[in-house]
């Protein structure tokens, strides 16, 4: 099976991935509303995070964890997958119709995955999280 | 279907009213967009005899046909006016994520014209729009201006993708230095547009769009990205040197070139460049690099400086900003650097022409022109708290300030010193010595909008030897390379993309031409928007001849013609504008006098 490693400290919050997502689903037409992926911006902070969209959720959640990112904390809606109406990510402007990553090709070749200019999305072989972990150790 | 040519806003500030126009195809396929379309816009609409900062200049805010398509570097606008700087042609670029987001929200561009009586902010929302009163705005800087809308919007989520583009209290004072700032750091820059903007009583302008933009040929277009962007992906500087390091990766190769602008110009060599070079930025003060939208190259520096009385954070410097505050400032520390810079952007202010007004402003005063008591401050050059404290009077239009805030010309006029100022038709000419680059020289002497680098930038091939490499100090050819960089950028001017793509070798205008047919429509050839580029061009020259320019105003400063540089490989060297002038206008179709003759301008189909 295929995964998307995200590495969000590559991300330069250009948004190119959401462009060519919803380019790729749309017949061309480019719109960031209509991606299946979103970079989340903290400028401030300096961080960028792309979220790919994953289930529906019908609801809010009834209690939260708080995510802490290079130190800094934040809602765990900026890293949540779900299309949910606390948040209006991942919801077809008009029709209002959840969207969902897709794992677009055939094989897998997301389209936001090979815009990427700067390796914050990868494609990979499911290593399993163990692996994956190792490898990080093994780089830092 | 097809989002270009689209729509226009056209937004009349003296009625507060408004209206929704189609773009004319003819004119759209003719002159491209952005920067080409603006300037079409602006002459037939605009007396250019018209007062810069009066009701009847108009204010053209564009995008390109390319422009948040997702084309490689596809975040750009132009604005494009009158400008009160030079009295020519102004359009200045902005990229961030703005200018996509008026795409989103249904517009392609905007025209402001007349002036409000009070301030006012412009809402648009999915082709909704609404004039607000925006008096709580007035006074406020631009990162003030950007949380104190996002604070009227209810919805958390809705505010943050909100694109705001304004102007801070320079523009308000109608500061010739004054820009418009979006996204709180970037900015449609030079020749005073926001001094327009603040004449006309318009803060800002909030957009939020969700409707997507539709190219003509998808699969076609597709495929020119596609190839463009491995172009960029292999070049050097668009894939690793400007991603690292920056544009300030520029400072230690020029001043190894010996054309580092030091003290305003009187040296073209800094001892203290390594300290501000974009090297010393990513290792000391940079958190993250960071692309405007849909751009792989991510030049933008995010920086900090932690803690002394220079602390702050935001984007930048860039490297004319960071040069000119500090070379040719005689300043090699960056905290200070950083600190003129945030405050350029929260003011509003053009950071590379107020910089240049702080170094004129320097050896004014070393000179003994500017008297200590009009001074308030020690203003010798490598005085951090004088770049910091005059950039602060710029922007809030006070002391000195006052003066200086409408650029170096002004200032030096006012002592009456103007060979100490360094520009070209009175805008402040950038980071590169010209009497050690000589394509740089013609270029900055024939830029339609005053003394500007990004209008035909040859430091590619004299100095980075992108496409070729030249030898800087020859003259010979520099005509044609200039009219070639000239003609190529005023293209990719209009079509959205930022300039920084020419900076990959073998980009060009078949590029250019190829993503331009498939996302517009038009079967277009290279031949045809060859001859568009030309003809945008041409346009701007033709505006500016009746707003009163003459070959004369083709010139340097006295200092860069006549006064040779004394250090490194150019030493002994002046800039020999007069062996390439004739050149270029006999290139260009103009006759001796650099107007253009009858058959060009009917090969072009600008007679009158």
């Amino acid at each position: 099976m295929k995964k998307i490693l995200v590495d969000y400290k590559k991300c330069t919050g250009c948004r190119q991935c959401e462009t060519a997502c919803s380019a790729s689903h749309f017949d061309g037409e480019v719109n960031p509303e209509k991606s299946r992926i979103r970079v989340y911006i903290d400028e401030e902070n300096s961080l960028f995070h792309p979220v790919i969209s994953g289930p529906f959720t019908n609801a809010h959640c009834t209690s939260k964890n708080i995510v802490i990112m290079d130190g800094v904390e934040y809602d765990e809606c900026v890293v949540c997958r779900a299309s949910c109406p606390g948040r209006p990510w991942f919801f077809e402007p008009g029709t209002k119709i959840a969207l969902k990553c897709d794992f677009c090709g055939d094989p897998p070749d997301p389209q936001c995955v090979a815009i990427c200019a700067h390796g914050a999305l990868q494609l990979i072989d499911d290593l399993g999280v163990s692996r994956i972990r190792k490898q990080k150790k093994k780089t830092a | 279907m097809n989002s270009w040519p689209g729509k226009l806003l056209r937004v009349d500030l003296t009625r507060g009213t408004w209206a929704v126009e189609d773009i004319d195809p003819q004119l759209a396929r003719d002159y491209i967009g952005g920067r080409g379309l603006g300037t079409k816009i602006l002459y037939d609409e605009v007396d250019p005899a018209v007062d810069p900062l009066g009701p009847d200049n108009k204010l053209i805010l564009l995008t390109g046909p390319l422009t948040a398509t997702g084309a490689p570097a596809s975040a750009r606008y132009m604005a494009i006016t009158k400008s009160p700087l030079t009295g020519a042609i102004a359009s200045s670029n902005s990229g961030g994520y703005f200018p996509a987001e008026l795409r989103y929200a249904g517009f392609n561009g905007i025209i402001l014209e007349g002036a409000s009586d009070k301030p006012v902010a412009l809402w648009i929302k999915d082709g909704e729009v609404e004039l607000k009163p925006a008096d709580d705005l007035w006074g406020k800087t631009s990162e003030e201006t950007e949380d104190a809308i996002r604070d009227q919007i209810e919805d958390d989520w809705e505010a943050k993708a909100t694109r705001i583009a304004c102007i801070g209290p320079a523009g308000e004072n109608m500061a010739r230095l004054a820009c418009i700032i979006n996204d709180t750091h970037r900015a449609a820059g030079r020749s005073g547009v926001g001094a327009v903007m603040g004449s006309k009583k318009l803060k800002a302008i909030v957009v939020r769009g969700t409707q997507g933009v539709q190219t003509a040929d998808f699969p076609e277009f597709k495929a020119a990205v596609k190839t463009a962007m491995q172009k960029l992906a292999s070049g050097p500087v668009t894939s690793q040197g400007l991603p690292t390091y920056g544009t300030a990766i520029l400072v230690n190769i020029i001043n190894e070139c010996g054309i580092l602008p030091t003290h305003n110009f009187q040296k073209g060599m800094f001892a203290g460049a390594s300290k501000i070079s974009g090297e010393s930025i990513a290792e000391n003060i940079m958190t993250r690099n960071k692309g405007c939208f849909a751009c792989s190259i991510a030049c933008a520096r995010m920086t900090v400086i932690e803690e002394g009385k220079y602390a702050g954070h935001g984007e930048g410097p860039e490297y004319e900003t960071v040069e000119l505050m500090g070379a040719d400032c005689g300043i090699d520390d960056l905290a200070p650097i950083a600190k003129a810079n945030y405050l350029c952007n929260f003011y509003g202010l053009d950071s590379i022409s107020a910089a240049c007004t702080v170094a004129t402003a320097m050896e004014l005063y070393e000179k003994g022109y500017i008297p200590r008591e009009d001074a308030g401050m020690d203003l010798s050059f490598g005085n951090p708290d004088a770049l910091v404290g005059l950039i602060e009077q710029m922007g809030k239009g006070e002391g000195l300030g006052k003066i200086a805030m409408h650029g170096s010309w002004f200032l030096a006029n006012h002592y009456g010193h103007t060979e100490l100022s360094m520009d070209v038709k009175k805008q402040e000419i950038p980071a590169y010595d010209p009497r050690g680059v000589q394509g740089m020289g013609l270029t900055y002497a024939t830029s339609n909008r005053g003394g500007c680098h990004v209008r035909g930038y040859t430091i590619a091939n004299e100095v980075l030897g992108v496409h070729e490499k030249l030898d800087p100090l020859v003259t010979e050819g520099k005509a044609a390379t200039v009219k070639v960089f000239q003609d190529l950028t005023a293209l990719v001017d209009s079509s959205g993309l930022c300039l920084f793509v020419t900076l990959t070798p073998g980009f060009g205008f078949d590029d250019m031409q190829a993503m331009i047919k498939g996302a517009t429509g038009f079967d277009y050839t290279v031949h045809e928007v060859i001859v568009a580029s030309e003809r945008i061009w041409n346009l701007e020259k033709l505006f500016n001849m009746k707003a009163g320019f003459t070959r004369a105003d083709d010139t340097l400063p006295k200092r860069l013609l006549e006064e040779p540089l004394t250090e490194g490989g150019p030493k002994g060297q002046v800039c020999r504008l007069h062996e390439m002038l004739p050149e270029y206008y006999e290139l260009r179709g103009w006759d001796e006098n650099g107007v253009p003759k009858p058959e060009l301008l009917e090969r072009l189909g600008l007679q009158a």
